[in-house]
C-alpha cells in the first residue's frame, strides 16, 4: 500500500493519498446532499403515507423507532473516537494499540450495520417497501447507500488490520494509510449525523409532525 | 501541516509528543459529541414549538459535523488546501439543495417562467 507513487513530493506538499480521498469526499458530499434533498422535498411533497401489501394505509409518523436509531448514533459516534485513536496510534508507532482500536471500530460498524437490517426487516414487515411510495424509495436509497459505505469502510479496516501483521504497515507510509482510512471513515460518521437529524428527529417535531397531518392517501 | 514524507521514514518524538496533546483532544471530544446526541433525543420530546426545535436540532448537528471535520479528520491540524476542497464541495451540495428547495417552491414552473 506505501507505494513510492503516494510519496513523491508534489507542488502542494500534501501526500497524495490524502489529497486524493479529500477529493473524493467532497464528491461524496455532493451525492449524499443531493440523496438528502431528495429525500426532504419528497416528504415534503408527498406527506401521505403509503399501503401496505394486504391493501391497508399507514402512515408514516411513528413507524421509527427512536431508541434503535439513537444507540446505532451513539455507536457510530464511538467508533470515529476509536478511529482516531487508532489513526493517532498508528503515527506514534504503537501498533498494537492501532490493532485494538480498529478492532473496536470494526465491531461498532457491525454493529450499526446490525441495527440497519434491523430496521430495515422491521420497516419491510410493517408493510414499507422501495416500490410502494415515494418515501419508501427516497428513504432505503439514502439510508441503504449509507450502509453500503459503512459496509465497505468495515472491510477496508478488516483489510487494514490483517495488513499489520505482514509488517509493511509501518512508518509514515503506513500512517498514512491509516489516516486515509480514517478520513473515510469519520466522513461516513458525519454523514449519519446529518441523515439522524433531518430524517429521523425531524419527524418527532410538534404534534403532528413538521410535514404537517398525516393524510390519508388520495 | 501535513507533508510528504518517505514512506518509511521513522516516526520522531515531535510527532510522538504532538499525536499524545491531540488524545486528549479526542476524549474530550467524543464525550461532547455524546452528550449533544443525548440532549437532541431529549429535546423533541420537550414540548417546545416545532420551529424553535428544528432550528436547535440543526445548530446542534452543524456542531458536531464542523467538530468532527476539524478534530477528529485533522482538518485543523492539516494543510489549508484540504479544508477548502472540502468546503467547495459542500458548499456545492447546500447550492444543490437551495437550488431545488427554490425550484420545488414555485408551483407551476413551467407556466410560471415558460408561459
Amino acid at each position: 500500500m506505501s507505494d513510492s507513487a503516494a510519496t513523491v513530493p508534489n507542488s502542494t506538499g500534501i501526500d497524495n493519498k490524502k489529497l486524493i480521498m479529500w477529493l473524493f469526499l467532497a464528491s461524496d458530499c455532493m451525492f449524499f446532499g443531493t440523496l438528502i434533498s431528495t429525500h426532504l422535498l419528497y416528504r415534503k411533497l408527498y406527506p401521505s403515507g403509503f399501503t401496505d401489501a394486504a391493501g391497508n394505509e399507514r402512515f408514516i409518523q411513528g413507524l421509527f423507532d427512536i431508541e434503535l436509531t439513537s444507540f446505532s448514533t451513539f455507536i457510530l459516534l464511538m467508533s470515529s473516537f476509536l478511529m482516531a485513536l487508532a489513526v493517532s496510534a498508528m503515527h506514534k508507532g504503537q501498533i498494537a494499540s492501532f490493532r485494538r482500536n480498529v478492532l473496536g471500530v470494526i465491531l461498532f460498524g457491525l454493529i450499526f450495520l446490525g441495527c440497519q437490517v434491523y430496521e430495515f426487516t422491521h420497516f419491510y414487515q410493517r408493510g414499507l417497501t422501495i416500490q410502494n411510495s415515494v418515501f419508501g424509495s427516497t428513504f432505503y436509497v439514502l439510508t441503504g447507500t449509507h450502509g453500503t459505505h459503512v459496509a465497505i469502510g468495515v472491510l477496508w479496516l478488516i483489510l487494514l488490520y490483517f495488513y499489520s501483521f505482514t509488517g509493511r504497515l509501518r512508518g509514515h507510509g503506513g500512517a498514512t494509510d491509516v489516516e486515509v482510512a480514517g478520513l473515510y471513515w469519520h466522513f461516513v460518521d458525519i454523514v449519519w449525523i446529518l441523515i439522524f437529524t433531518v430524517v429521523y428527529l425531524i419527524e418527532y417535531l410538534g404534534p403532528n409532525g413538521i410535514w404537517g397531518p398525516a393524510l390519508p392517501l388520495s | 501541516m501535513s507533508t510528504t514524507h518517505d514512506s518509511d521514514a521513522p516516526i520522531g518524538p515531535e510527532l510522538i509528543a504532538e499525536e499524545t496533546r491531540r488524545y486528549h483532544h479526542f476524549i474530550t471530544l467524543a464525550l461532547w459529541l455524546a452528550i449533544i446526541t443525548g440532549v437532541e433525543i431529549v429535546a423533541i420530546f420537550l414540548p417546545l414549538s416545532a420551529g424553535l426545535l428544528l432550528a436547535g436540532l440543526g445548530i446542534l448537528s452543524i456542531v458536531k459535523f464542523i467538530a468532527v471535520i476539524l478534530w477528529f479528520m485533522h482538518l485543523i491540524y492539516d494543510h489549508r488546501l484540504l479544508f477548502w476542497l472540502f468546503m467547495a464541495g459542500l458548499l456545492l451540495a447546500c447550492a444543490t439543495f437551495t437550488a431545488l428547495v427554490c425550484l420545488f417552491s414555485i408551483e407551476r414552473v413551467d407556466t410560471l417562467w415558460f408561459g
